[in-house]
């Protein structure tokens, strides 16, 4: 029984941000498991850069100064905090492709893409609107697929905004 | 004393008429008030379903359908199965992933939602594409985009629209106005209060489906990693909020609610499983 547990444990843990930069936004306990209740090894503070290893739900594991443990994963943000990324305001992305021609220039009409011209100029494909009834899955095909999955529903209320 | 009587009666008069002049403005303005409520509250559920369909085949028109039958059932099936667990479980909800390497995700009114095979790339389980759909599902379930087009729409061709017999035989020009209009808020972005609501509500939905709640968060996460130069990422930074502020918010409201939901699946290897033999995972970083 143990080792199915320790097995299910190890296919929840998604490594694919192994070796990924990422740094503290807040003050944050490094703790030995992913557990509220688990030892704190040390109390990170804010800014401090880490290397992360794995996610599990709601919590990272990282690496700071050879100690390995778990933090809390909406305290990390990833990157270096040193060079205040302005990607976050999405700014430098538009003056990216502003610099590089504009997207106006360099979408010709007749050109497919999720462009901004594309937006503006739309036309319709009911070919493809048909194609994508083919695609359409009953309610009794989707619960044997989360069935499949050992997805159990829950009855949870909407959260209201932040104060 | 006849004189200053006289000057009262002036006083009291002169509201008097001003009253009534107001009272005939207000009977105007309630007039058209009460138009503009009814063309506003009369796209029923039947129009709602009508404009969304047109404006996914306008972004059908711009990118088109990933030709891969299981990537395409197999993220229906994730979606059918959240949209279950939704206040509106009998909409037609149909999901969809285009063949298009921006990394973004729409909804249409009435139960169209499509993600993008460039964020497919990005997501790691199926938690996270259940994140992300239940993020898009929520702008329809709260009618987002049906209300920004309102909002910028004329009245007039609002009634028409709403007015208009749906089997009428031929093509609506109201209709396809609207849908052109609509099209163009995609262009444009929601307000900010309604990307907000979207998260909240988007953890909660892939929550009640049975997955780890933390799989929207975790994608808005990557995002937030990734090179902001990256020019597939211009229309989803031009349209939303900043990442870091909606990590914040979700960072917030999600802390201490979501402790018994820790162990849900979150199906990493479901999810790698369906991608692998696509390629979509081959430029991910």
């Amino acid at each position: 029984m143990r080792w199915l547990f320790m097995f299910l444990l190890a296919c929840s843990v998604l490594s694919t941000h192994a070796g990924e930069m990422a740094y503290t936004v807040r003050v944050t306990d490094l703790k030995a498991k992913p557990y509220t209740d688990a030892a704190t090894l040390s109390k990170l503070p804010e800014k401090s850069h880490v290397e992360v290893l794995a996610r599990k739900a709601s919590w990272m594991q990282i690496k700071h100064d050879d100690t390995t443990g778990w933090v809390k994963m909406l305290s990390l943000r990833f990157g270096d905090a040193t060079q205040q990324k302005s990607g976050d305001s999405g700014l430098s992305a538009l003056f990216n492709v502003a610099s590089t021609g504009g997207s106006g220039s360099t979408v010709s009409t007749g050109v497919r893409g999720l462009s901004e011209e594309n937006l503006k100029n739309p036309k319709p494909d009911p070919q493809a609107m048909k194609e994508l009834q083919r695609y359409t899955v009953s309610k009794r095909d989707a619960q044997s697929f989360a069935k499949s999955g050992k997805l159990r529903s829950n009855q949870l209320d909407y959260l209201s905004a932040a104060k | 004393m006849r004189l200053i009587l006289t000057a009262l009666l002036c006083c009291l008069a002169a509201p008097v008429t001003a009253f009534d002049f107001n009272l005939n403005d207000l009977g105007k303005t309630l007039d058209t008030l009460k138009k503009v409520n009814q063309a506003n509250t009369d796209i029923d559920e039947p129009k709602e379903i009508e404009l969304g369909s047109g404006i996914a085949s306008n972004l059908l028109g711009a990118a088109p359908l990933l030709k891969n039958n299981p990537v395409q059932k197999y993220v229906n099936q994730v979606g059918m199965w959240l949209a279950m667990q939704t206040e509106r479980p009998g909409l037609p909800w149909h999901f969809a992933v285009l063949d298009d390497n921006d990394v973004n995700a729409f909804a249409a009114p009435g139960g169209y939602v499509f993600v993008t095979k460039g964020l497919l790339a990005q997501i790691n389980s199926e938690a996270e594409l259940a994140g992300v759909l239940a993020h898009e599902m929520s702008h329809i379930l709260g009618r987002h985009y049906l209300n920004a087009i309102k909002k910028g729409a004329r009245t007039s061709l609002l009634a028409e629209f709403a007015g208009d017999a749906m089997q009428q035989q031929g093509a609506n020009p109201a209709l396809t106005k609207l849908v052109n209009a609509g099209t163009e808020v995609y262009a444009r972005g929601l307000d900010k209060s309604d990307e907000y609501e979207a998260d909240r509500m988007g953890v909660v939905i892939a929550t009640r489906a049975g997955y780890d709640p933390y799989g929207l968060p975790a994608v808005l996460q990557t995002l937030q990693g990734m090179n902001a130069q990256d020019a597939s990422l211009a229309l989803l930074f031009k349209t939303h909020p900043a990442l870091s502020d909606r990590l914040s918010l979700l960072d917030k409201i999600m802390s201490g609610q979501f402790d018994d939901y820790e162990n849900q699946p979150a199906h990493g290897q479901r999810f790698m499983t369906v991608m692998g033999k696509t390629g979509i995972l081959v430029n991910r970083r």
